[in-house]
């Protein structure tokens, strides 16, 4: 199942795709799959790329990023993300004290599980790499400064955001996320490797054999 | 939602069924459609709300080709099917797996569509699977003519004559649809784009209103190209011909992992269904209202089983135990129900528990709910599920109390020995020629090492035994980040502590499990009738078979 992602090329100049966000989360989690992750990753990474989506970044690029840092490198965003979040109720969450993380690939990755920690703390977060700012206020969008779709590695820093004077951000009204065709090709490509050639028997046990008149 | 603060029946908790008892597919593959069924509350909206309909579209030939538009308009939002109708050669009708071509497609429109949007649609639409839809469509959906009977019923009426009404009563329908996409599903607008309007906020209420509105095309279809043969011979559709027909469909195991991937939907649907028979039970009196209102769903019940038919043997069994069961309950409720008891209503069903099959027993809380409108129906608000507030892992709970999670909702899951070859027979993937999902037998076929995670038991008896030696007041964070592998039964073990009915109590890849199961639950909460299994991974269906049409709503036709 393993795929070395970043062997596949793509031509960022093709024309860009509307996929609705239910259609991201469909790609991204067999893309996920497909590129060696686990399925629990893949559920994440799926959830975070609509978020991604859904708040009008490159969620495809920074995915595409993502499946190219080997798989169990301590410096994914994906892997790190998911452990920001499940210590988010914890004394060591990010909600209480800043957290760094060195090396960090695509650290805009990261900004769908900084903001899932926020909800689940009712804290404000403030996320900074090289120069970019999140401010993740707790079931809004991000306010951002700089340019967060830097590829890295990045010494990423997050924590509680204490200013009183926050920056607001509403989530754009359409639900869809746009892709190039060559991103595209590289995510199905990678979709692929979790499908099965459908057999004859199962083929013909989900109706192919014989008539389908009446 | 949560109903919490709604429930006006806090004391018919005690009356509820259990888990355990509720979600094994035995009893889920023996479900029957209530009026808590999605087609239900949406022909009862558009009752109550005076919703008017009206067709400003018909641009089909003599050959039956050409578009249409059918619109409903509501009292704040109008939406339009648009309709476009094929001339499709025999053979091309002849796979459901493989098609490429239909004698109709489909979508549903939100709004009313201009001429610029039908262009749109015209070259997109037909192409189905190859094409792509906007935001502003809510379905997509395609149909093939019952060539038989649709044949038929065209050359009866272009010669001024009615069709054999038994014949159709034997197909039920004049096109059965072999797809309806919704949600986001080729660029169609997603779920969280229309949830907020009342009238979408029930599950699969655009679907439902696409396969409403293609029923009255299929019938308009028909006297069409009758009057085009027949010219002044030609006669109309006989009302109650017509009213018997509905839309059919053939549906396959792309349906079944839905209820395993969307718990909390599924935990919410069987939910508001067990509490509308508990609140029933509840009940300390029978009103004469309701008592006739049971016995007319009862005879509505056994004229439906008279007319249900299958050459599948396992529904054939499950017909014979039904058509047996209606007759028993009918007797009982004429002589033996006993109505002066604290709880006659519990009474019944307690009977129904000791005297029933389960064909029968499911059939009788259809028929219990059926005259309680005004205790249940507001309960079709509660079937929806906001999914993203429930997926985040609580990561600071304890092993301890995880374990206790196992033990509670996972009894069914922990014990098997999953090396065992009938324990893991079966795997679920995904195909690679329609991206659908399928399921292979793990020891004939390849592709295992591809399997999809709805294995939910073994992975639940996995997470226990990760769990063994571990120290209770660890939090499950910790866990999680030296076994990752556990995250997928973590969180659904997490979400079944919350919503008791999240999780079907199966073990769903043992060699005897049985995936019609599954789709004859998911469609009878869609309101479908007929299930007729043609292996046992497709069915055909039925919906709206006897419902009113357009024109038949009282908000009448614009």
């Amino acid at each position: 199942m393993m795929h070395d992602v970043s062997a596949m090329g793509h031509a960022r100049t093709a024309p860009a795709l509307h996929l609705s966000l239910s259609e991201i989360g469909a790609l991204s989690l067999r893309a996920i799959r497909g590129a060696g992750r686990s399925w629990g990753e893949a559920e994440e990474g799926a959830e975070a790329a609509c978020w991604l989506a859904r708040a009008g970044l490159d969620w495809a690029t920074a995915l595409i990023g993502v499946l190219s840092i080997p798989i169990n490198s301590p410096h994914c965003p994906l892997r790190a993300g998911m452990a920001i979040t499940d210590f988010s109720d914890l004394p060591e969450s990010a909600s209480h004290c800043e957290q760094m993380l060195p090396d960090l690939h695509h650290p805009g990755f990261l900004l769908p599980f900084a903001a899932r920690t926020a909800a689940r703390s009712g804290q404000t977060l403030r996320l900074t790499s090289d120069g970019a700012t999140a401010i993740l206020v707790p079931g809004e969008a991000p306010a951002l400064t700089g340019d967060i779709n830097a590829t890295g590695p990045l010494t990423v820093r997050l924590g509680p955001h204490r200013a009183t004077e926050t920056a607001r951000s509403c989530w754009p009204r359409a639900h869809s996320g746009t892709i190039d065709s060559g991103q595209y090709a590289t995510l199905t490509a990678l979709m692929l490797c979790i499908t099965v050639p459908s057999s004859a028997e199962s083929l013909a046990g989900a109706g192919a054999r014989g008539s389908d008149n009446d | 939602m949560s109903c919490a603060g709604q429930n006006p029946m806090l004391g018919a908790a005690r009356f509820r069924r259990d888990p355990d008892e509720v979600m094994r597919l035995a009893r889920m593959g023996c479900s029957h459609p209530t009026r808590l069924s999605f087609l239900r509350q949406l022909l009862r909206r558009m009752r109550t709300e005076g919703w008017r309909f009206d067709r400003p579209v018909w641009d089909i030939d003599a050959q039956g080709v050409g578009r249409a538009v059918y619109r409903a308009i509501g009292p704040v939002r109008t939406y339009s099917l648009v309709a476009f109708a094929h001339d499709l050669p025999p053979e091309a009708r002849s796979d459901r797996v493989i098609a490429t071509a239909w004698d109709a497609t489909f979508a549903l429109y939100d709004g009313t569509p201009d001429a610029d949007d039908l262009e749109r649609l015209a070259a997109n639409v037909p192409l189905q699977e190859a094409g792509r839809i906007s935001s502003s469509e809510l379905s997509l959906s395609r149909a093939n003519r019952s060539v038989r009977l649709f044949d038929h019923v065209v050359d009866r009426l272009a010669s001024g004559m009615q069709p054999d009404a038994a014949m159709l009563l034997e197909t039920g329908y004049l096109m059965r649809t072999t797809a309806v996409y919704g949600s986001g599903k080729f660029g169609a607008a997603d779920r969280a784009e229309v949830v907020d309007r009342p009238e979408m906020r029930a599950p699969f209420q655009a679907e439902m209103l696409s396969v409403w509105l293609t029923r009255a095309f299929t019938v308009d279809l028909v006297e069409h190209l009758a009057r085009a043969r027949g010219g002044e011979r030609a006669v109309r559709l006989a009302p109650d011909l017509k009213r018997g027909l509905g839309v059919g469909n053939s549906t396959g195991l792309g349906m079944a992992p839905f209820l395993i991937r969307h718990p909390v939907l599924l935990n919410n649907w069987m939910l508001a269904r067990e509490e509308a028979l508990a609140r029933v039970r509840a009940q300390d009196t029978v009103g004469d209202v309701e008592r006739t209102g049971l016995q007319n769903a009862l005879r509505d019940a056994q004229e439906n089983a008279r007319l249900w038919a299958s050459a599948h043997p396992i529904q054939q069994t499950k017909l014979t135990e039904l058509r047996s069961s209606l007759d028993q309950i009918m007797v009982h409720v004429a002589q033996g129900w006993d109505l002066s008891g604290p709880h006659p209503w519990n009474a019944l069903w307690r009977w129904g528990q000791d005297n029933l099959p389960l064909e029968g027993q499911e059939a009788l809380l259809a028929a219990m709910l059926e005259p309680h409108g005004a205790l249940i129906d507001g309960l079709g608000d509660c079937m929806d599920a906001d999914e993203g507030v429930h997926f985040p892992i609580d990561g600071a709970m304890r092993v301890a109390d995880l374990r206790a999670i196992l033990q509670a909702h996972y009894g069914w899951a922990l014990d098997v020995d999953y090396t065992a070859r009938e324990h893991c027979a079966r795997f679920w993937y995904i195909s690679e020629d329609k991206l659908e999902p399928r399921l292979g037998e793990r020891f004939d076929e390849p592709g295992a090492e591809r399997e999809l995670p709805l294995d939910t038991g073994r992975q639940a008896a996995a997470l226990g035994r990760a769990l063994e030696g571990q120290p209770d007041d660890m939090a499950v964070a910790h866990l999680l980040l030296a076994q990752p592998e556990h995250r997928p039964a973590l969180r659904r073990a997490q979400i079944t502590a919350r919503h008791p009915f999240a999780e079907i109590r199966e073990n769903l890849i043992a060699a005897d499990m049985l995936p019609i199961d599954l789709l004859r639950c998911k469609l009878a909460f869609f309101g479908a009738t007929r299930f007729d299994p043609r292996s046992d991974r497709w069915v055909r269906i039925s919906l709206f078979q006897g419902a009113p049409y357009p024109d038949n709503m009282g908000g009448g036709c614009a």
